[in-house]
């Protein structure tokens, strides 16, 4: 039963990845993104991870999609040109990335991981919230950091003047 | 039972996907995005490696809040620099870049 | 209830004080009216003056903090005194160049002080994460310092490929964390090293997998080739006062976070990834060296050049030992003063627009600009490490370290390398000197800000160069617990 779901996770998301990164036209790129993020999140509920899986769905889904979304919107015209983007070399890509898969995989399979058989704490909410106060709030705040220069960043960059 | 040899190979996979989308890609959303989908990747190792490494205090899906965080920031960043050189230049494509070029 | 562990607030205070100078010069730039650049810069000075006094206080301290995520031991402070003297260098540089391309506004400021918290972060990070956060805090404003000329297209342009780079070198270093992490189950580099003991990495294909792709991400903040080619572009695109923050603090902090990781962390696998570093090292210097020969263009050159010297630092990475180290934080602080003193010069001559760049427009500026062409001779000396120059004593010291480590075609393949650099940086001079004068409108006034920057650039080139053992004590001591 979580095998099957599993795999059908995994076909979403790699067909809708592969889609991402093949489709002439952008704005569908971009559909397909969020089926591919959607389909994450999927797999962290499988993962037991409650809390990310809502992180996922509401930032990635609902905040960084639709900031592409809205910056596809502002630098193509949607109505009346097509948009378009091609792929250059890809079939060179396509070998070398093929390579790095193979490569990738191998080393996965002759790997012999430690496997704890522990159970995770439900919900897991709790102990993200207790570890971000205590043993990670110096990661915690300089996360803070990264937002408020992308935040300023951001406005200074794009604003008119 | 999914083995956590499923989740890593998924995650190689998807990793692969945007390294391509990367090299091939020549519109800088479309770039991004693959970016998106390495980073995706890497946390989908994050909480499988928690999940089965060590599931009791959750470290990995902690790293995985601070990668999605980052991603966001990127993404907002990179988002308005594409604004501004379209808006001052009307340039979508980076044809100039070739990141296979040594 | 939650139990707050004891926070040893001290391991972040240069940290805390370059932030808070941060936060001060947006609110300043907020609500000040009228002429603000006087006021915006001294705060910007206090903080770097502040955050280094409180590094050079914790001199031999050895703070650690944050579940042992970051450790200020010397090797630390000393780079975050570097950082310090970039950015008050790059201070002293911007002042004029803003108002001369008329692109001043406050955030700039804030850019180069929150750019300068990352690689503080990224200096004494001790854990994996806390290390890639501190990568991002640093190169976040630096995208946004390269697209800072909004209105030029080079510099948008620099901007969108340093990001596009940025972000897939950050992608590609989260997914070697990724596997570091699953691997050993931690991402503390002492609890790295520990359980790394007994292990061979060909026995572990997937850490050696993800120690390379940490690598391989760190290596595009160095420039290592082959993950170099941003590098000229961006340097040339970006205002020129950034472009020389560019070559000297993040490059430093990437070297810091690398010399950590791989001396401590994963010192017990150095011995097996010696010979890919000694290949990196010999193509970084080779092409950075052959392609400056070809450029034109005084940016492109210097941007080349700094592919170059990166290769030289690599040398001293390479060879892993106590005095490598050593020999790279001297060339470091070398490098700082040369290359700060060549882009002074570079902005000194150019005009609004980016103007007068390409390195035929000086000849002949000796005879109607004495000072600026000795000046600029000086730092090309060093740069090609001719003595009695700081750039001597810093080759000298590497290659020194790379023969007594054994590493004696690696030291002979950086002595070439120096000869190859001395014939594009001695054209430079004999263009100055020996050509006749070209036909130029060129009017060079000397703004106090920059001559600031210029002098203290050369003072520390001559100071290096001929008084080193003052700062090879320094260097002796900040590498002191680093083994």
């Amino acid at each position: 039963m979580e095998l099957g779901v599993f795999y059908i996770l995994a076909a979403v998301i790699v067909v809708s990845g592969l889609l991402v990164v093949t489709l002439k036209n952008i704005f569908h790129s971009a559909l397909m993104l969020i089926l591919c993020l959607f389909g994450v999140a999927g797999i962290y509920i499988l993962l037991h991870a409650d809390f990310l899986a809502a992180v996922q769905v509401l930032l990635y889904v609902g905040g960084v999609t639709i900031l592409m979304i809205f910056a596809i919107m502002v630098t193509h015209q949607l109505t009346g040109k097509k948009i378009k983007h091609y792929n250059e070399q890809p079939v060179p890509a396509g070998l070398i990335i093929l390579s790095l898969l193979i490569l990738l995989i191998v080393s996965i399979t002759r790997t012999a991981f430690e496997v704890a058989d522990k159970a995770e704490p439900m919900p897991t909410v709790a102990v993200i919230g207790r570890a971000l106060m205590t043993d990670y709030v110096l990661p915690f705040e300089v996360v803070s950091v990264v937002l408020l220069v992308a935040l300023i960043g951001a406005i200074v960059i794009a604003r008119r003047d | 039972m999914a083995t956590l040899e499923h989740y890593l190979i998924l995650s190689a996979i998807l990793f692969c996907i945007g390294v391509f989308g990367l090299l091939s890609r020549r519109n800088a959303v479309g770039i991004l995005m693959s970016i998106e989908l390495m980073f995706n990747s890497a946390n989908i190792n994050f909480v499988a490696f928690s999940k089965f490494i060590n599931p009791d205090i959750l470290t990995g899906q902690i790293f995985s809040v601070f990668v999605i965080a980052i991603a966001a920031a990127e993404a907002a960043v990179g988002l308005a620099i594409v604004v501004l050189l379209y808006r001052n230049f009307d340039i979508v494509n980076i044809d100039k870049i070739n990141f296979m070029k040594w | 209830m939650i139990e707050i562990p004891f926070i040893n607030l001290a391991v972040i205070y240069p940290e805390i004080a370059i932030f808070t100078a941060s936060v001060i010069v947006l609110l300043v730039d907020l609500f000040m009216k009228g002429e603000k650049q006087g006021t915006l810069s001294t705060i910007t000075m206090l903080g770097f003056a502040a955050a280094a006094i409180i590094a050079s206080r914790q001199w031999f301290h050895f703070e650690t903090g944050f579940s042992d995520a970051l450790i200020a031991d010397n090797f630390a402070l000393v780079f975050k005194l570097l950082f310090c003297a970039a950015g008050v260098l790059t201070l002293f540089l911007s002042v004029h160049y803003l108002n001369r391309e008329k692109i001043f506004r406050g955030e700039y400021f804030f850019l180069i002080l929150s750019s300068t918290v990352g690689m503080m972060i990224l200096a004494s990070a001790n854990e994996l994460i806390t290390a890639f956060l501190g990568l991002e805090v640093m190169s976040v404003p630096l995208y946004l310092l390269a697209g800072y000329d909004k209105k030029k297209l080079l510099s948008n342009e620099a901007a969108l490929k340093y990001f596009l780079m940025g972000a897939f070198a950050s992608g590609i270093l989260i997914y070697g964390i990724a596997f570091v992490y699953g691997n050993l189950g931690t991402t503390n580099f002492d609890e790295i090293y520990r359980a790394l003991q007994g292990k061979t990495l060909y026995g572990e294909p997937l850490l050696l997998l993800g120690l390379g792709l940490i690598l391989i991400g760190f290596s595009f903040k160095t420039a290592f080739v082959p993950f170099h080619s941003w590098v000229p572009d961006v340097y040339v695109g970006t205002p020129t006062p950034a472009t020389a923050f560019f070559s000297i603090a993040p490059k430093a902090a990437g070297f810091a976070i690398l010399f950590r990781l791989l001396f401590k962390a994963f010192a017990p696998m150095m011995p097996d990834i010696t010979g890919i570093l000694w290949v990196l090292a010999v193509l970084t210097m080779f092409a950075g060296n052959l392609i400056a020969i070809a450029q034109r263009n005084i940016k492109r050159m210097l941007a080349y050049s700094s592919i170059a010297h990166a290769g030289y630092i690599l040398i001293a990475l390479t060879t892993g030992t106590a005095d490598g180290a050593k020999a790279a934080i001297l060339y470091l602080l070398a490098y700082t003063a040369m290359n700060v003193g060549a882009f002074g010069i570079v902005i000194l001559l150019g005009r609004e627009g980016e103007k007068d760049l390409s390195i035929a427009g000086y000849s002949g500026l000796s005879r109607r600009h004495p000072i600026a062409a000795a000046a600029m001779a000086l730092f090309m000396f060093s740069l090609a490490g001719i003595p009695p120059t700081a750039g001597f004593i810093g080759k000298f010291y590497i290659f020194r370290g790379a023969v007594s480590a054994g590493f004696i075609w690696l030291a002979i393949l950086g002595v070439v390398n120096s000869l190859i650099s001395v014939y594009y940086y001695l054209r430079v001079i004999v263009i100055m000197y020996m050509k006749p004068e070209a036909e130029s409108d060129r009017v060079i006034t000397y703004p106090l800000s920059l001559m600031v920057a210029i002098i203290l650039a050369a003072w520390g080139t001559v100071q290096i160069g001929i008084f080193p053992n003052s700062w090879l004590n320094l260097v002796r001591d900040s590498v002191s617990g680093f083994f």
